[in-house]
Formats: C-alpha cells, sequence, structure tokens
C-alpha cells in the first residue's frame, strides 16, 4: 500500500505529493510553522527514559545501513556519571548508491536538529558532533546555517531549552570528514574524530559504553534521527501504522519493518531521485511508479538493494519487497540504506563486478589482512575477466577468495569485508552464465597432479 | 588506498623562516576548534582543513608546526593526513577536478565524462596542468547518484553532466 502522507519528504517536494523544482532549503520559523520542533517540545515534557521507551516502542530501525533498533541502542547507554557523553551524528554518507541522507540536510536541516536534541534529552548526552563527509560543501553551509538558527533559538549552547546535561550547556558540532569510506563505519568515524587515521575499532566494547574519548557515545545515522522528532510527536502506534509490519507468527523480539523509509533511485530509470515510501514496497513498484520506469524502454536486469555492500537482486527478483527481511528472502546482504541502482538489459556484469570490487580495494583501511588483500586480489581477477583473459578457474577463484573475506566472524574488525563479500559473491552466483560466457575454457591441471618437476 | 605507506625516513624537509601555522589560526583554533574537544588530537583534522585551506596544500613543516601546537608528535598528524584522500601532501592546480568513478556514475556514462576532462586539460588523473590550474582526480560515490554522472570542480559539484557540458564548465572555470 502506498504511503499515504510524506513524514520526512513533509516539507520536501517529492512525488507523488510535490514537484521536486520546488524543494528550497526550510528555514527556521518554515520549519516551526509546520510542526517542526514540536516533538522536541512534547520530548521536554517526558522523563528522559519515558522518550528511549517510546522511541523504543515505536521499533524504528537504524537507517545507516544496519537497522539496528535505535531505541534498545539508546537503553545500552551506562547510569550517568555526571561526566561527558556524546552523540555522533553518522552524515558520512558514502556507499555507492545512497544520497538521502544528503536531501535531508540541503533541504530540511533542522528535522535532523530536532532528532539530535531530542537524542540528547533522552540519552543524557551533552555534545553533539555531526561528522559530515569533506565533500558534501553545500550541504555544511546549510547546516552551518541552520545550527546558527537552532543556536538563536535557544536549542543548544547556553541557556538551552534542554537545560543543563552532565553539569554542561549542550553543544552541537560540525564536523567536517576527509575523503574515506571507511569513517562511515561507526568506530573508524570516532577514530576520525579523536583526530586519528579511520581504523575501525575491534568491539566490544561497543560505543554506547566506551566510544568517543573512551567516554560510552551514541551513533546514528541522519534519517534516523531525523525520523525521531515526528515519532516523538505522533506516537508509536503512528509510527507502527505505517510500513510492512511484523508478518504474522513472528514473535515481538524479532525486529521488524516498520514506518516509512527513504529510498534512493539511480541508474537507468527515467526519474532517478530520492522518494520515501513504505518499508516492503516492491522493487517493480518503486522503480515504475516513482522512479519513471526503466530509461530508453529498456527491460530490468539487476539491481543493488541498498548500496553497493548489499549485493545484487537477480532479474527475476524484480518483485521483491524492500524491507529489513530482504536478505533472508532474496539472497542478498540486507536492506542497507535502500540506494537501489537499477540496470538495464545492456549492462556489462562483469564490468559492475569490476567497479564494484575496485572500490572495495580502495576503501579497505588495510587492517584486517582478508580485507585489505582479498578486494585487491579480486579486484585483478575480474579486471583480467573483463579483458578476455580469465578462465574458468579465476571464477571459482572469485567465490572462494570473497567467501573468505568476512564470512567467518572475528576474521575482520568491520563489515567492509563482509560488503565486498555479498556484493561480490552475489553479482557472480546470479549471474553465472555471463561470467562463464566471458571466461576461457582451460583446464587446469593442477601441479599436485602434473608433479613439480 | 590509504594504508600505502611511504618512506620518509629519508626525506628531507623544505623549510621556510615564516611558520604556516599563523597567530590567527592559533586564535580561531582556540575560539572556535579546540573548546569542541576533550583532547587536543581531535582538533588534528579541522586544523589540517584549516591549513590546506590556506595554502591549498599541506607542506611537511606545517604538519611539524601543527604536532607542536598540538603536543603531538609529528608522526602522529602525518599517519592522520596520509589516511585521508582531501589532503594533499604535494602542491595541486588551484582547482581539482574529483571525477566519480563509482557505480551509479560508471552506468551513466562516466568514462566518456573522464576522457571529457583528459582531453580538454590534457592530463591523466592525479595530475596538474602546467599552468597549475587544474589537478584532475578520480573519487568513489560524490553521495549524488541520482543526478550522475557527477564531479566536483573545486567546491562545487555539476550533476548529471555530458562531454559538453563538462568541457564548458571547465572553460568557464575562473
Ligand atoms: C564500511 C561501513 C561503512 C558505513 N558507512 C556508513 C555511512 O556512510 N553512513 C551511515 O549512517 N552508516 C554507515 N555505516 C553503518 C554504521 O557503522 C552504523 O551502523 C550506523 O551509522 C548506525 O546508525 P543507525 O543505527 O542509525 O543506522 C557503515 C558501516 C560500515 C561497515
Ligand atoms: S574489514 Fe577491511 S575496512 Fe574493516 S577494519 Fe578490516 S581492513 Fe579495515
Ligand atoms: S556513484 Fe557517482 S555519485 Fe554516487
Amino acid at each position: 500500500m502506498a504511503l499515504a502522507q510524506p513524514v520526512l519528504t513533509k516539507r520536501i517536494p517529492t512525488p507523488p505529493f510535490g514537484n521536486m523544482a520546488d524543494r528550497k532549503t526550510v528555514s527556521y520559523e518554515q520549519f516551526v510553522a509546520s510542526d517542526g520542533y514540536k516533538g522536541l517540545h512534547r520530548a521536554l515534557s517526558m522523563t528522559p527514559k519515558e522518550v528511549v521507551d517510546l522511541v523504543k516502542a515505536s521499533e524504528l530501525r537504524g537507517r545507516g545501513g544496519a537497522g539496528f533498533p535505535a531505541g534498545l541502542k539508546w537503553s545500552f547507554l551506562p547510569p550517568e556519571d555526571g561526566k561527558r557523553r556524546f552523540l555522533a551524528v553518522n552524515a558520512d554518507e558514502s556507499e555507492p548508491g545512497t544520497f538521502k541522507d544528503r536531501m535531508l540536510i540541503d533541504f530540511d536541516p533542522h528535522v535532523l536538529l530536532e532528532g539530535i536534541a531530542i537524542c540528547m534529552h533522552a540519552c543524557r548526552l551533552d555534545t553533539a558532533y555531526i561528522y559530515i563527509r569533506g565533500e558534501y560543501h553545500h550541504q555544511r553551509e546549510v547546516l552551518e546555517h541552520a545550527l546558527k538558527e537552532a543556536y538563536e533559538h535557544k536549542i543548544f549552547g547556553d541557556g538551552s531549552m534542554l537545560g543543563k546535561i552532565n553539569e554542561l550547556s549542550p553543544n552541537c558540532y560540525i564536523h567536517r570528514g576527509a575523503g574515506a569510506y571507511i569513517c562511515g563505519e561507526e568506530t573508524g568515524l570516532l577514530e576520525s574524530l579523536e583526530g586519528k587515521r579511520g581504523w575501525p575499532r575491534i568491539k566490544p566494547p561497543f560505543p554506547a559504553v566506551a566510544g568517543a574519548f573512551g567516554r560510552p557515545t551514541i551513533i546514528n545515522n541522519v534519517e534516523t534521527l531525523a525520523m525521531v522528532g515526528p515519532i516523538v510527536l505522533n506516537g508509536a502506534d503512528w509510527f507502527k501504522g505505517m510500513g510492512k509490519g511484523r508478518a504474522e507468527g513472528v514473535p515481538a523480539s524479532v525486529p521488524a519493518s516498520f514506518g516509512p523509509k527513504l529510498f534512493g533511485i539511480s541508474g537507468h530509470v527515467n526519474r532517478p531521485g530520492v522518494y520515501e515510501e513504505n518499508l516492503g514496497i516492491k522493487m517493480s513498484e518503486l522503480i515504475e511508479r516513482l522512479g519513471g520506469g526503466m530509461r530508453n524502454g529498456k527491460k530490468f536486469k539487476a539491481a543493488v538493494p541498498g548500496g553497493i555492500s548489499m549485493g545484487v537482486l537477480s532479474t527475476d527478483q524484480y518483485d521483491a519487497e524492500l524491507d529489513f527481511d530482504i536478505g533472508k528472502k532474496y539472497a542478498c546482504l540486507g536492506l542497507g540504506t535502500a540506494g537501489v541502482i537499477v540496470m538495464d538489459e545492456e549492462t556489462d556484469m562483469v564490468a559492475v563486478a569490476r567497479n564494484v570490487a575496485r572500490f572495495f580495494s580502495h576503501e579497505s583501511c588495510g587492517q584486517c589482512t582478508p580485507c585489505r588483500e582479498g578486494s585487491s586480489w579480486i579486484y585483478k581477477v575480474l579486471s583480467r575477466i573483463e579483458r578476455g583473459d580469465g578462465t574458468t578457474r579465476d571464477l571459482d577463484m572469485l567465490l572462494e577468495l570473497s567467501g573468505s573475506m568476512g564470512a567467518m566472524p572475528g576474521t575482520t574488525i568491520c563489515g567492509l569485508a563482509d560488503g565486498t563479500n555479498w556484493a561480490v559473491r552475489t553479482i557472480v552466483n546470479k549471474f553465472w552464465g555471463e561470467f562463464e560466457s566471458r571466461v576461457k575454457k582451460e583446464r587446469y591441471v593442477s601441479l599436485a597432479v602434473a608433479g613439480t618437476r | 588506498m590509504a594504508w600505502i605507506t611511504k618512506n620518509s625516513g629519508s626525506a628531507t624537509v623544505a623549510r621556510r623562516d615564516e611558520p604556516y601555522l599563523t597567530d590567527e589560526m592559533k586564535a580561531k583554533a582556540e575560539r572556535e576548534i579546540l573548546p569542541r574537544f576533550p583532547t587536543k588530537q581531535a582538533a588534528t583534522i579541522p586544523l589540517l582543513h584549516e591549513i590546506q585551506h590556506a595554502y591549498n596544500w599541506i607542506p611537511m613543516q606545517a604538519i611539524e608546526e601543527l604536532a607542536a601546537y598540538l603536543e603531538l608528535s609529528a608522526s602522529q598528524v602525518l599517519d592522520t593526513a596520509t589516511f585521508y584522500e582531501e589532503f594533499f601532501l604535494e602542491p595541486r592546480g588551484e582547482y581539482t577536478v574529483w571525477v566519480c568513478r563509482s557505480i551509479s556514475c560508471e552506468l551513466m556514462g562516466q568514462d566518456k565524462i573522464l576522457r571529457a576532462a583528459q582531453d580538454k586539460l590534457g592530463i591523466e588523473p592525479g595530475q596538474t596542468t602546467p599552468d597549475g590550474k587544474f589537478t584532475l582526480m578520480h573519487v568513489e560515490c560524490l553521495g549524488s547518484c541520482g543526478t550522475a554522472p557527477c564531479a566536483l570542480v573545486g567546491e562545487k559539484l555539476h550533476e548529471c553532466l555530458t562531454p559538453e557540458s563538462f568541457a564548458k564548465i571547465l572553460d568557464e572555470t575562473k
């Protein structure tokens, strides 16, 4: 069922409710005039614990890729000890195919700031850092301006309506990254925030216990936080009335797919862009109704469900339902960021795999051997196949190599290796025929058989 | 590839008398940057951005000055500076042209965009034009996949590029 009313795109004209050409940055006054900061005022009339419980009850899941329940994450914080605690807002958005946080910041920056303020109140966090990727120059300026407005209206700073938190005036700062995908990984982000190279940390300890500067830290994605204001204002049941919900017979302890979600569509469609829809929308519907259908009348061939780390959906998975259960049902890693990349019948899947492998080998931070060596090896093998110099054995090697990256728990520190594995393996597996037709069918006699001479 | 390291043991550092980290920068750091963080080291990236903004690159002497200022070792600051692709430890052109090469842009024809830039500027990615005006770079996803192919010229994003529109943009960049 289509989304009845826009939520995050309430002030950002988006089809079918509005025209993208009418998008403008919403000022503080305009935001307040359309229910903005009402959620914050409501939150401030509640105790911090009540706010956490409300977000927990809404079953809002993280929109940054992993889908971890936000309220649950917030409740992992240790009891207050009067010392500092931080919020790190993940605005690093570097996963290829993902450009939703950019849209939120571009046009409705206050919806993020409201979510930040609510989270700081609920979790007793005195300082928020918005870690924004270095290349988002315009977005940084928009945020700086909005933040200035928020300080003027006492959302943050001395005399803030949040009062004192950990005996400090609550502050929110923009922290500019400098071009590294890995700083989107939450502990890589923290290292970078501390002024170091963005090397992900071994967990545990989890950031909620020991994060930035060794203190309890909450890390949430821009879209996750932006959803908090509307939830606090309208209640958990309102939020749970949207989206796919929980399938029958599934226990309440299993996270489900509630609420609307921003979907990015890029690639071979007529009207690429960011749209808001219920979780669970069929990809075919997303492409046809919102994305304006396939470009140039071509046929659908493949799509990435949510950022390339998630792998691909094959031609016969066109009707896949885009919700948090997508991984189990359609043999991919998950919904990820819901940045859908659409490919038409003329797309060369070997080239796609090569591009994706190059991305991961370029962005691997180099700490873990399977990730650092595996990704560049995979890239080399795929380049070879693309040039026409590959052999059948290379295909087996691709699957073996990718299967050894990240799939075995404990062999790599962060999820980048797993992303490489899923991306490469699903492309090769789901388009095996295409890969096979590109390699020479040489028979290999192993050294064990031939002797080493 | 952030983990490629260079042998810096035998490198000589070009020096000048005038410091790169000026008193104004320090004043700004004390006013706006240092108070944000519980540690001095956390000011490393913001200050590297300040330095690069002022000189368009980050000389080794500036890294040493920054390290002294933040009470770190020079190697700590160098370690951070070399990890991030936006930091240039060698002089570069007045405008850096970053052409996105990730998947959505490749699907939408970034090869032609890059070709157009190479033809126009007469250089390969990683190089600077002889007049010092442009440095051409590859970059991974710019987070603007819906308007692919795209490229940054300096701090400005250009979207839905065609070889013709991109050549024109480069012509008009002054
Ligand atoms: C390699 C890698 C890159 C990531 N990049 C991002 C990113 O750019 N933005 C983001 O919000 N989350 C990113 N994540 C997910 C974060 O680690 C983290 O789960 C998320 O920010 C938590 O926020 P959420 O619970 O609100 O989704 C990345 C994860 C990995 C493993
Ligand atoms: S898995 Fe890869 S990116 Fe992640 S910490 Fe290890 S080497 Fe770095
Ligand atoms: S792939 Fe080029 S902007 Fe995302």
